[in-house]
């Protein structure tokens, strides 16, 4: 037993380490410092090299372009976190937008009305997804990549014959500016971080994303867990859906393409790892930001979008490899 | 295979079954846990050991037999009535999420929820009391951990194996069942893990634990069964065996008369 004391004490001993608060925020700094850093440095390098981009203008705008997609990447972070993968929230973001379109414009429901249909909707959508996967067992990637065509298909036939604009103003106030739905982005991001880090659910997910089978025989409800991730997940991508469909003052089913992949981009660029049980929102809202970063950056100096997708997707790669070579033992 | 002097067994096991579609990992076993004792499980690779605790444990659903708690026949068909019985299992390998926090770990499925409108509204964990529970516990059993809000992968595998065995000493409230509570650990930490094993008895918990370490069988176990090809080959008080017996035993060297 003494032996046991030596060995512990002597290799990992912080005394001030009582579970205080305090080391317990020192422990979250030093996991989310190093995409903090790069997020700072990247910003420098485009600071230094293009003057327009030095505005406080570039700085919000960065920010009011991230916030859309972050709504989103919060609940990809989630999903992820717990070992699953939602390839369909595009496309909820699609059908969401439709939703939310012919509620007000058609029907000309109360915009509170058209907003918690349009969240209900996400919700079931996304649930929807969770219970075929884990009741018919098909792996994730094949049951979103499912919805990912299908949502997209029942979108397209609900807009199909129908303008979906001019929507009023109290609605439009949602998404338009830059303050709005930066505030918006940072109360998903604390309320689903708050979810995952202090709830007996969210902590759940790292449980199951790290070891599904230890979680299960720990009486984890593995399954009913995953279908409120992915709820969570269809939720969030409604909450971005609708906020997008405010700004642009219409709805379309074309909206929404590639949206998962960006979100997936920004929660592996922040450190949430692709293979479950580790990350967070904080770390998803700075990956978010170095992938505007350097869109913005890069169209200061006269870059074109296809090469900013070539450097999304390298980045994308050697986050992957970094989230790969640092993981112990694997 | 009478319960020995007399005494009820605080766990019965007839006749456990386990069919792999064709192929009998488990056949008709029975198993009797007396009240306070330490039984090892015994026999080659695939002898059905880690079967036959799965199956009892609900971590597997058995195909046939019965298990009675204190004369009463229960229903163990998920880890979850395994835990509710007051059954603890640490299983090989399967002990701790290494993401998790030694504390996370300690509580997974069993979280403290606050008990304030936020604990009721949202199921907000109540990490405080878990620390201080934890933090007493570890005391009492003398497992000098202090960072346990560090993920349990940066630990030691004894000092995971101690974090493990904790737990059954936490929840178990009658029966811990350790599958290989040695595997993977050197001599030294295997010593620590086992006195702890022996220090489950203190706290008022009957033990099966599965072993390859005729050694342990030997030093801290009270009973030993012999698993063979998926049957029960024998049983017999360990004061009554020697190493050499037993391994004849294993390998069906020797046929059991006893039994």
């Amino acid at each position: 037993m003494t032996d046991m004391t030596q060995n512990s004490s002597t290799q990992f001993s912080t005394p001030s380490a009582d579970g205080s608060s305090f080391a317990v925020l020192k422990h979250q700094f030093l996991q989310i410092w190093q995409v903090l850093a790069a997020l700072v440095l990247i910003y420098l390098v485009f600071f230094t090299l293009s003057e327009p981009f030095r505005s406080l203008d570039t700085l919000l705008s960065i920010f009011g372009q991230a916030s859309i997609l972050a709504i989103l990447a919060c609940g990809t972070t989630v999903v992820l976190i717990s070992g699953g993968l939602d390839l369909s929230v595009g496309s909820i973001f699609a059908v969401v937008g439709v939703i939310v379109g012919i509620a007000l414009a058609e029907y000309q429901l109360p915009v509170v009305v058209a907003v918690l249909i349009g969240l209900l909707a996400g919700a079931a959508m996304g649930a929807l997804n969770g219970t075929i996967q884990v009741f018919t067992k098909v792996p994730a990637f094949i049951v979103t990549l499912g919805g990912l065509t299908a949502y997209k298909g029942i979108a397209e036939i609900l807009a199909s014959g129908r303008d979906l604009s001019r929507f009023p103003d109290s609605f439009q106030m949602l998404g338009s500016g830059y303050l709005v739905p930066m505030l918006i982005m940072f109360g998903v991001a604390l309320v689903t971080g708050l979810f995952l880090t202090k709830t007996q659910l969210g902590n759940h997910a790292f449980a199951i994303g790290g070891n599904e089978e230890v979680a299960r025989l720990s009486g984890v409800n593995v399954r009913k867990s995953r279908i409120y991730y992915y709820m969570l997940g269809g939720v969030l991508a409604a909450t971005a859906a609708i906020l997008e469909v405010s700004k642009l003052n219409f709805a379309m089913p074309a909206r929404g393409q590639s949206y998962e992949l960006f979100a997936i981009a920004a929660v592996v660029i922040g450190g949430t790892s692709l293979f479950g049980g580790r990350g967070g929102v904080g770390k998803t809202l700075i990956g978010m930001l170095i992938m505007q970063t350097i869109i913005v950056g890069l169209s200061y100096l006269g870059v074109g979008t296809s090469v900013q997708r070539i450097a999304i997707g390298i980045i994308i790669i050697v986050a992957v490899y970094w989230d790969v070579w640092r993981r112990p033992s694997r | 295979m009478a319960s020995q002097d007399g005494k009820k067994p605080i766990l019965r096991a007839r006749g456990v079954s386990k069919h792999y579609g064709g192929v009998v990992a488990l056949e008709t076993v029975d198993l009797d846990l007396h009240e306070g004792e330490v039984l090892a499980v015994v026999g080659d690779n695939g002898a059905g050991k880690s079967t036959l605790i799965k199956a009892l444990t609900g971590a597997i659903p058995k195909t046939s037999g019965t298990i009675e708690m204190d004369g009463h026949e229960v229903q163990i068909n998920s880890p979850t009535d395994a835990k509710a019985a007051g059954i603890e299992t640490v299983y090989q390998d399967l002990a701790l999420v290494n993401e998790l926090s030694i504390t996370k770990n300690m509580f997974l499925g069993r979280e403290l929820i606050r008990n304030d409108i936020l604990g009721r509204l949202f199921g907000t964990l109540d990490f405080p009391k878990m620390d201080a529970e934890i933090r007493a516990l570890f005391q009492k059993l003398d497992i000098r951990i202090a960072d346990i809000y560090r993920e349990a992968e940066a630990f030691s595998g004894g000092q995971r194996q101690a974090v493990a065995l904790a737990k059954t000493v936490m929840f178990g409230k009658r029966i811990a069942i350790l599958d290989e509570p040695t595997a993977a650990l050197g001599v030294r930490e295997s010593k620590m893990a086992m006195d702890l094993v022996r220090s489950l008895k203190d706290h008022g918990l009957s033990v099966i634990m599965i072993t390859h370490n005729m050694q342990h069988v030997m030093n801290y176990c009270d009973r030993v069964m012999v698993l063979r090809l998926g049957r029960l080959a024998a049983v017999r008080d360990v004061k009554d065996v020697d190493g050499d017996t037993l391994v004849g035993l294993i390998t069906g060297a020797s046929e059991d008369k006893a039994a």
